[in-house]
């Protein structure tokens, strides 16, 4: 669905590239999170997605299209099959719950009697019965962040992008996204997060991808935020962008997650 | 449902930029109030030229019911005597000077009058009798004309012979000036309007830009995202002009209808009607004003 292949991206000649060279593939309907330290390189690898930026060099691959070769007035055909999810929400604050979730659709152009009735039906999917006609300030974070999604996903895009979705909302909340998330990716659609939140990954145990300084360090499948076992130059586990290796997959380990922590913790240490 | 949308974009941009949208209004309004004054002149001056302003230089108005002068002392002119002139006006001593010349009948000059003076009441208590016949002298160098009028003046049926083109060329001068100046005028305010509406526009971008920024995330096109802003600086442009056709209107109506040509009855005014075909063009003026400067500062302000 996503395909990176030989990516790098190059704000200013002098720095080092934001991205370097990556290689990756994200299949149609896998959940993936991208985690890394801020300046990693996760934003700017969504922007590539969404050709807000072109890539330095190298393709990227979305739906099977490469976007470099997409003109400018069908970039919008492009970002029609992606939803989009920010930390911030930004929700229309004199808009209610329901005109927010409806807008995506009058922009496209969708009919009115369409918009009726697909927007309760998201809405219903993202656990917001019956707030339709709430403003964005008379609800909580979470539920704010619910509204978000429904918008980013009632045009039913093939591909879902997290920005850290649950960086402003509290374990229980955040746990409550992910689960609205994971329908989602139930339903079919790829969903890529970024994050910085350990608690979550470590819960879901999907597909991680971390990037270090616009590289990716690990890529693996059911895995955890921080890998469990130290790394040693940049050669383990890299998947082949080609798909042809299968990734290797650490089966959930037995014990609790307390236990699981305090490993990762003196795997750091072992790291540092 | 696009459409629909599109106006309440549109709608809730006027709503929130109120004060810019009335100072577009009100600057298009003056800038083209100017542009149209210097179309009015120019209509005006076409008017007064008649029909045969651009046509001949020299006028030799024969003697009708009720002249005065010397030569008319036996009356109106007779045929014999418009034979004697056109007879001269054909001999060599004159033929050299003249290119061609025209005889104008009472009923001619009298449909002509009719046709410059059709906004003017007078028409309605002028019969051709009361018009002098005329003969109309194309000149070959519009100076010599000391020569026709000394041949002329003093031939038996010859009430005057006038000089039309140098009488009106001085007031033309003057009219064409006037229009010159408000067509500079209307440069300087034209200036002025194209950078407010940039200014508006942007401020109209930057005070949406949540919105487009989610229109562009959600995959609007670029034209159900920058119509808005674009027909915003249209739609008070041509508040603007119609304004200003309203007021040209106004101008023609009251100012050259019911006072200017109540004091100079001899001189044909146009018809408020007439400046009304100012209108169409003002406005499309105005469209494309805003137009353009509203499209050129999106692209600069409205990442799409």
């Amino acid at each position: 669905m996503i395909r990176f292949e030989n990516v790098t991206k190059v704000y200013d000649q002098k720095a080092r590239p934001a991205l370097d060279s990556i290689n990756l593939e994200i299949d149609r309907g896998e959940f993936a999170f991208l985690v890394g330290a801020s300046g990693s390189g996760k934003s700017t690898f969504l922007r590539l997605v969404l050709k807000e930026d072109r890539a330095s060099s190298g393709a990227v691959y979305v739906a099977g299209q490469n976007v470099a070769n997409i003109s400018s007035w069908r970039v919008p055909r492009l970002r029609r099959g992606i939803g989009v999810v920010f930390q911030d929400f930004r929700l229309l604050p004199q808009k209610t719950v329901f005109a927010n979730v409806a807008f995506a659709m009058q922009v496209i152009g969708k009919s009115r009697s369409v918009i009726r009735d697909t927007v309760p039906e998201v809405l219903k999917t993202v656990g917001l019965e019956g707030k339709e006609n709430r403003l964005p300030h008379e609800l909580s974070g979470g539920e704010q962040q619910r509204v978000a999604i429904a918008r980013a996903v009632v045009n039913r895009p093939g591909i879902l992008l997290a920005d850290e979705p649950t960086g402003n909302l509290d374990p229980t909340t955040s746990m409550g996204i992910m689960g609205v998330l994971d329908k989602i990716n139930q339903n079919g659609t790829t969903v890529v997060m970024a994050t910085h939140d350990d608690d979550i990954v470590n819960e879901m145990r999907k597909r991680v991808v971390e990037l270090k300084n616009g590289v990716v360090i690990r890529d693996e499948a059911k895995a955890l935020y921080t890998s469990m076992i130290p790394i040693v130059g940049q050669s383990r586990r890299l998947r082949d962008a080609s798909g042809r290796d299968e990734p290797q997959i650490i089966p959930p380990r037995a014990g609790s997650r307390a236990e699981a922590r305090a490993e990762i913790r003196t795997a750091g240490e072992a790291q540092a | 449902m696009r459409l629909a949308f599109v106006l309440s974009e549109i709608g809730s941009g006027l709503r929130r930029n109120l004060s810019m949208v009335i100072s577009v209004i009100l600057v298009t309004f003056v800038s083209l109030t100017f542009v149209g004054a210097a179309g009015m002149l120019q209509l005006q001056i076409n008017q007064m030229k008649g029909y045969w302003y651009d046509k001949v230089q020299v006028a030799i108005f024969l003697c009708s019911d009720g002249s005065t002068a010397p030569g008319c002392a036996t009356g109106p002119a007779t045929p014999e005597q418009e034979d004697n002139l056109r007879k001269l006006l054909q001999s060599p001593a004159v033929a050299q000077y003249v290119n061609d010349f025209q005889y104008e009948s009472k009923d001619d000059a009298y449909k002509h009058f009719k046709e410059q003076f059709s906004n003017s009441p007078i028409v309605d208590s002028v019969t051709p009798d009361q018009l002098p016949a005329s003969f109309r002298i194309n000149m070959k160098d519009p100076e010599k004309y000391e020569i026709i009028s000394e041949t002329f003046s003093s031939q038996a049926g010859v009430e005057t012979v006038i000089d039309q083109r140098q009488l009106l060329e001085r007031l033309f001068s003057a009219m064409n000036a006037a229009s010159l100046v408000a067509v500079s005028v209307a440069g300087v305010m034209i200036i002025c309007a194209i950078l407010l509406i940039a200014t508006t526009i942007r401020l109209s971008a930057f005070s949406r830009r949540r919105e487009t920024g989610i229109m562009r995330l959600v995959g609007a096109s670029k034209m159900v995202i920058q119509l808005p802003f674009i027909l915003e600086g249209v739609i008070a442009a041509v508040i603007g002009a119609a304004l200003a056709s309203v007021t040209l209107w106004s101008v023609a109506h009251f100012f050259l209808g019911e006072v200017l040509s109540k004091q100079y009855p001899d001189t044909a005014f146009i018809s408020p009607g007439q400046t009304l075909i100012l209108a169409p063009a003002l406005i499309g003026l105005g469209v494309v004003l805003a137009g353009t400067s509203s499209l050129l500062t999106l692209r600069r302000y409205l990442r799409v």
